[in-house]
């Protein structure tokens, strides 16, 4: 294989491994869920 | 194409809900959570007569549909919403033979939804010991249903079942009580003002007033005209509602069911006696552990070898197999050692969970909840508490989510506060490798230093909890009432299948949810070693030539050298050399701090960020072991991993908080970013204060 080839794999690895870090320790704030999803059927109630 | 259908799994606790759910799926099920919220959603698919599938939930345990946590809001949402993709075509409702006329309550209500359910009566097979028959035609008729009579432990009923699902069609829908006798004018002004709904929805609409903060009852004037009832006037007619559905339990009961105490045989009492006694208890409970720890060394040594010694041959099969190159160095040195750190704990790690899952599955473990609950008082936590304590042995994450069944806000947020000291599996892989480098191999009384020193780390953990509860309890000004209720399931022999699942299961989610981190860091670690900037690294091989020049030294000798200064001047040398003077005193070098700090991510990063820090560079193919065991201390001389720096380590490990997950889902239990902070501050500066003083005493 040739060397370039290994550092552009490298690289790319490296790519995913820092995004995947970055997406998993972001946080977003979680959304409140709604005790009733917006369809319900007893929306007149509330 | 096939047909599927929605069958939803609900019960009371303790009742072989899951034993029913792993019967009808196998291993075609999957865990994940709802959205939203960290409540566990577990779901399967199970074959069903006629081509026909059925999508099974297993549910929360519920005791009524009347919520009082986040776990049985998540069954009422799902019953109440016709237009969510999980709402069941039939509820499959799971009652235990023992405790009938309790679980009958939740049936009741579920019937009362109009929703087509099937009636399981488990654990069938315990009726002749406890001196129970039933009345099936008879039961059926009162309760408007199908009834399966259903034994997991003896794999009956199960086909029975099956069929039933499959014919759900048949089912009748007619409530078994009308709830609105409990107050007719009410009822019919509810009916009046919202003529399409079902009634019994409404009630419970309106009378959920925990957890449902969007929900608001008073709303309901403004809408449509209709005079609700105070707060206490329906928790009043709440009440009316139970008695009223009791007494119907009671006149079904009392035709459609038995119990001949004469013949019922019972070891219960006399087991109870003797695990909750308040000397024998703690005794029991005490070997138990003991015997734990013991075997998770001395079983899971073999596959522990093997596996190392599997990985050390992939990494020199790549390096030798694969051309020369950046990549091939990357998976030799950085993919293949990182994820071998990982790996090699997955035997004590099913071990743990193995015990851990015989203990829940026969009974023991609420005896243990029970017991614990004197001494649990004292520290200011519930009796409850003992369950996230325990939990977050196998994980914190869970174990605080466990918390929400405690009502009592102080107990909750001190336990939330005091979990993350219990030793966590993600600990484990970091305390044993340690142990088997510092802590001497020779046994005491047959039981092996090793392990001592294992369970003693597991004491300190709970007892670090326990201590820090009792300051927060003197230190939180917060008033509020308490009360401690649990129920002793029967003791039963754990049931082969519920056991392995459940350890394939928590295996997977460690390994995997480990494993992903521990790759990427793996992958990130091996590059910040792999390159530096400057001339120092780049120009190494020169500089170690003009340094060694006048001395003979072997092609590999120099190689060493150069391959030692590069990790030096490399990205990660230069980080974890700015870090080290504040480590030093503790006797860790710049490649343990790097390793400490990685490990904030997940604590188990640990191991794989010392094997791939150590394999960077090196043509040595050792295990872990043998590279943490041949590192030399730079400064002192001799062997980096002491008695002394091992202490120290295992102290900082026992204290600090190191889990960027845990302090998420503190923040999210808690919501406030004031309670995880104090978390990281005071758990890590405690860790590394008693870290310092173990190392500067012993060293």
């Amino acid at each position: 294989m040739n060397e370039i080839i290994q550092t552009i794999l490298v690289f790319i690895a490296l790519g995913l491994a820092v995004s995947f870090m970055i997406k998993k320790f972001s946080w977003k704030k979680p959304k409140t869920k709604k005790a009733f999803s917006d369809a319900h059927d007893c929306d007149k109630c509330h | 194409m096939s047909k599927q259908i929605n069958v939803a799994l609900i019960g009371n606790p303790n009742t072989g809900k899951t034993s029913v759910f792993n019967a009808l799926t196998g291993l075609n099920q999957k865990v994940g959570n709802y959205p939203g919220i960290t409540v566990e959603k577990k779901e399967g698919i199970c074959k069903l007569p006629r081509g026909v599938k059925a999508h099974i939930i297993d549910l929360p345990g519920t005791y009524s549909l009347n919520a009082s946590s986040l776990d049985e809001n998540v069954v009422i949402e799902l019953l109440l919403n016709k237009n969510d993709k999980d709402f069941p075509d039939v509820a499959v409702v799971v009652s235990d033979v023992e405790n009938l006329k309790r679980n009958l309550l939740l049936f009741t209500q579920i019937k009362d939804l109009e929703i087509p359910a099937i009636l399981v009566i488990n654990m069938a097979d315990r009726m002749r010991y406890k001196g129970i028959s039933l009345d099936i035609p008879h039961l059926e008729e009162q309760l408007n249903t199908k009834i399966a009579l259903v034994s997991t432990r003896k794999k009956n009923g199960i086909v029975e079942l099956k069929e039933l699902i499959s014919n759900y069609k048949d089912l009748s829908t007619t409530p078994c009580m009308n709830a609105s006798e409990i107050d007719r004018e009410y009822f019919d002004n509810l009916r009046k003002a919202f003529p399409n709904q079902l009634l019994y929805k409404l009630w419970l609409v309106i009378t959920q007033d925990v957890n449902f903060g969007k929900t608001d009852r008073n709303e309901i004037d403004a809408v449509a005209n209709f005079k609700t009832k105070t707060k206490a006037d329906l928790k009043r007619l709440q009440q009316k509602e139970t008695i009223k559905r009791y007494q119907f339990i009671n006149n079904t009961l009392k035709k459609g069911q038995t119990i001949d105490l004469n013949t019922a045989k019972d070891l219960r009492i006399k087991l109870d006696r003797i695990l909750t006694h308040k000397v024998w208890g703690y005794v029991i409970f005490f070997v138990i552990l003991l015997t734990i720890f013991q075997a998770i060394y001395d079983w899971s040594s073999v596959p522990m070898d093997f596996i190392d010694s599997s990985f050390v041959s992939l990494s020199e099969w790549t390096k030798n197999g694969l051309p020369e190159g950046a990549f091939t160095s990357l998976l030799a040195e950085g993919i293949i050692p990182g994820l071998g750190g990982i790996v090699i704990f997955i035997p004590q790690i099913a071990f743990l969970f193995l015990f851990i899952s015989v203990l829940e599955e026969s009974g023991y473990m609420s005896r243990v909840v029970f017991l614990m609950d004197r001494g649990m008082r004292r520290f200011g936590l519930s009796g409850k508490s003992i369950v996230p304590l325990i939990s977050g042995t196998a994980c914190a994450i869970p174990a605080i989510m466990a918390t929400r069944n405690i009502e009592n806000w102080k107990e909750r947020l001190i336990t939330i506060l005091v979990t993350p000291f219990t030793t966590c599996s993600a600990r484990l892989p970091v305390y044993l490798i340690i142990i088997s480098l510092v802590i001497p191999e020779g046994r005491f009384l047959g039981l092996g230093y090793q392990a001592m020193t294992l369970m003693l780390l597991y004491l300190i953990g709970f007892g670090a909890a326990l201590v820090s509860a009792m300051i927060l309890n003197k230190i939180l000004k917060i008033k509020s009432k308490t009360f401690f209720v649990v129920e002793m399931p029967n003791y039963k022999l754990p049931l082969f299948k519920n056991v392995v699942l459940t350890v394939i299961e928590k295996t997977k989610a460690f390994v995997f949810g480990a494993g992903k981190i521990i790759l990427a860091i793996s992958i990130i670690l091996w590059f910040l070693a792999s390159y530096g900037p400057g001339d120092d690294f780049n120009k190494a091989e020169e500089i170690i030539s003009t340094e060694y020049a006048n001395q003979n030294l072997t092609e590999d000798e120099v190689n060493e050298h150069v391959a030692s200064y590069k990790l030096e001047h490399s990205f990660l040398g230069i980080t974890g050399r700015a870090i080290e003077p504040a480590i030093r005193p503790l006797g860790y070098d710049w490649k343990i701090g790097i390793a400490l700090v990685s490990s904030f991510a997940a604590r188990e990063v640990f191991v794989g960020t010392l094997a791939t820090i150590y394999s960077v560079g090196s043509d040595d193919e050792e295990t872990i072991k043998n590279r943490m065991a041949g590192e030399v201390n730079p400064i002192l001389g001799g062997p980096l991993f002491t008695f002394a720096s091992g202490i120290s380590l295992l102290l900082f490990y026992a204290f600090a908080m190191q889990c960027m997950s845990t302090l998420a889902i503190v923040q999210r239990e808690t919501n406030s970013w004031k309670w995880p902070i104090l978390q990281l501050v005071i758990m890590s500066g405690f860790a590394y204060l008693i870290a310092l003083i173990a190392f500067q005493l012993l060293k």
